[in-house]
């Protein structure tokens, strides 16, 4: 059995272009999200990636080759590479005309993203809406533990498209104006684009992934359940031999739902006694869906760190009972990343950092 | 935990003509607001655990389904209503494998690991299911919407370590 670590990241999102430069605008306070129309006089925020030229496709591929780039050199480019997405290339298809639509399957998107790095390992479509990249790097843990492969390659897609920003509009789920997690004024989540690579291998650096659950509650699709949170903590607690209070950190699901929200709040005290420090990324970069598991692990890591923070500038809802942290906490040993999703997908992954 | 073997497995290519009547039956309800593909899903995953004499999938056991197409026909409509500015709330939802996934859950009375993930060899995308699952085994499943000639297909897989 061999451990598995992070080796790189790399994130382009709303912030930047890459790691440097997303720190570099959170540390001057970020940037707001712009308006996305999905029909005629139906506007919803978004935080979009910056405006660059050419087709989608060709947005697409200059993207993931500059965030993968940003985790290394990867020689022969034969370790086993996972693109997850929630949306994959359904913003391609909506400048298709109808009858050429869909011609293709859904590993295509994959294909493309493979093409794009000249990619010759194999190559695998992880899609479960927002816990997608977590379950990929769930999934390369697991052939990295087996020692089935050295290294793997993670990248969470999210890219410009209205299906999904219509879709989540129409089933009331979104914030006509910003994310607010926690916020005593939520009103619902507030999407975000990003491409985030991770690079996992079994040579030894800082960030141990540690343990991980995934766990599908379907009696509420579009929401949070209380015993999934419970089930989906306590199996990564358990994977890495961990307690609750070995946890020094808790980077929150917190998509800005008022139900949820709550749910989530509760659940986690269920499991932690007293909670240890929690962040939220989301109103920093919104909800970037199957990307959220990989660019959230790439913030958070970056900010850590960098020694930057994200602040909270609106009044917390006080009934839940929480604060959000204004730094990062001086003993910062075990990080929980919870990532709560559409579907009913509920996913935790365990950072230890092995520094020493 | 390198040997595995199949304890049931479920085919249905195309399913029977009463297929939705059959799953009605064997969980109690008619599915409502649920897609094709999703349903086909529903109905192999349930009669693969069926075939494997197990009332309920152990909570330690994975599911794990592959699709080429997935949801092709909600996808498709969501994106005519997308483009004639209706709202699609339902069809967006029929759309996602996530929902399927929580679907099928729910119509197995189960939670646990479940999750949607392809390879262009199908063979791989089976043993990366296998790799790290518990003694409690595996439910996989491909499941693909009728495409042209090719008939709508559900084929599952109850396999659990030797």
């Amino acid at each position: 059995m061999s451990d598995v670590y992070l080796g790189g990241t790399g994130l382009a999102c709303v912030l930047g272009d890459d790691v440097p430069s997303v720190l570099a605008s959170l540390r001057r306070g970020g940037v707001p999200p712009t308006p996305v129309a999905v029909a005629e006089g139906i506007h919803w925020p978004v935080y979009a990636l910056a405006p660059s030229e050419g087709d989608w496709t060709q947005r697409l591929c200059r993207t993931v080759r500059s965030v993968a780039a940003q985790t290394g050199d990867w020689g022969p480019r034969t370790a086993p590479l996972f693109v997850a997405s929630s949306s994959l290339d359904i913003g391609f298809m909506e400048h298709e005309k109808q009858d050429l639509r869909l011609g293709g399957d859904l590993q295509d998107f994959a294909d493309v993203v493979a093409r794009a790095l000249d990619w010759k390992g194999p190559v695998f479509t992880v899609s479960t809406a927002c816990t997608s990249a977590l379950n990929a790097v769930l999934a390369a843990a697991d052939l990295i533990r087996s020692e089935e492969a050295d290294e793997a390659l993670v990248i969470g897609i999210e890219l410009d498209n209205r299906f999904t920003v219509a879709g989540f509009g129409a089933m009331q789920l979104l914030a006509p104006d910003r994310a607010q997690p926690f916020g005593a004024q939520r009103k619902g989540l507030v999407l975000g684009e990003a491409v985030a690579a991770l690079r996992l291998t079994s040579r030894p650096a800082r960030w141990q992934v540690a343990g991980g659950a995934n766990v599908v509650d379907g009696r509420n699709p579009s929401g949070t359940e209380a015993t999934a949170v419970h089930a989906m903590c306590r199996g990564a607690l358990a994977q890495s031999g961990l307690r609750p209070g070995d946890i020094d950190l808790i980077k929150v699901q917190a998509a800005g739902s008022p139900v949820n929200d709550a749910i989530e709040v509760e659940a986690l005290k269920q499991v932690f006694d007293p909670l240890p420090p929690l962040v939220s990324l989301k109103s920093a970069i919104g909800h970037t869906l199957g990307a959220a598991g990989a660019a959230e692990l790439a913030l958070l890591v970056g900010c850590i760190e960098d020694g930057v923070w994200p602040s909270v500038d609106y009044p917390l809802d006080a009934s839940l009972g929480i604060a959000l942290s204004k730094e990062a906490p001086r003993k910062l040993r075990n990080i929980l990343l919870n990532v709560v999703g559409f579907g009913g997908g509920h996913a935790s992954l365990v950072l230890k950092d092995a520094g020493p | 935990m390198s040997t595995w073997h199949a304890t049931a497995h479920f085919i249905a290519h195309p399913p029977p003509v009463d297929w939705r009547d059959d799953l009605a039956r064997r969980i109690g309800r008619r599915p409502r607001r649920v897609g094709l593909w999703t349903e086909l899903a529903m109905y192999g995953a349930r009669c693969c655990l069926d075939a494997a004499d197990e009332a309920a999938l152990p909570a330690g056991a994975r599911i794990r389904v592959a699709s080429q197409r997935g949801a092709w026909g909600a996808t498709h409509a969501g994106l005519t209503q997308l483009d004639a500015g209706l709202p699609m709330p339902f069809t967006f939802m029929q759309s996602q494998p996530a929902l399927m996934l929580a679907e099928v859950g729910r119509c197995l009375e189960w939670q646990g690991d479940a999750s949607f993930a392809l390879c262009r060899d199908a063979a791989r995308a089976l043993q990366l299911a296998k790799l790290g699952a518990a003694r409690d085994g595996l439910l996989f499943g491909i499941v693909e919407e009728e495409r042209n000639d090719e008939p709508p297909r559900t084929e599952w897989w109850r396999l659990v370590p030797a």
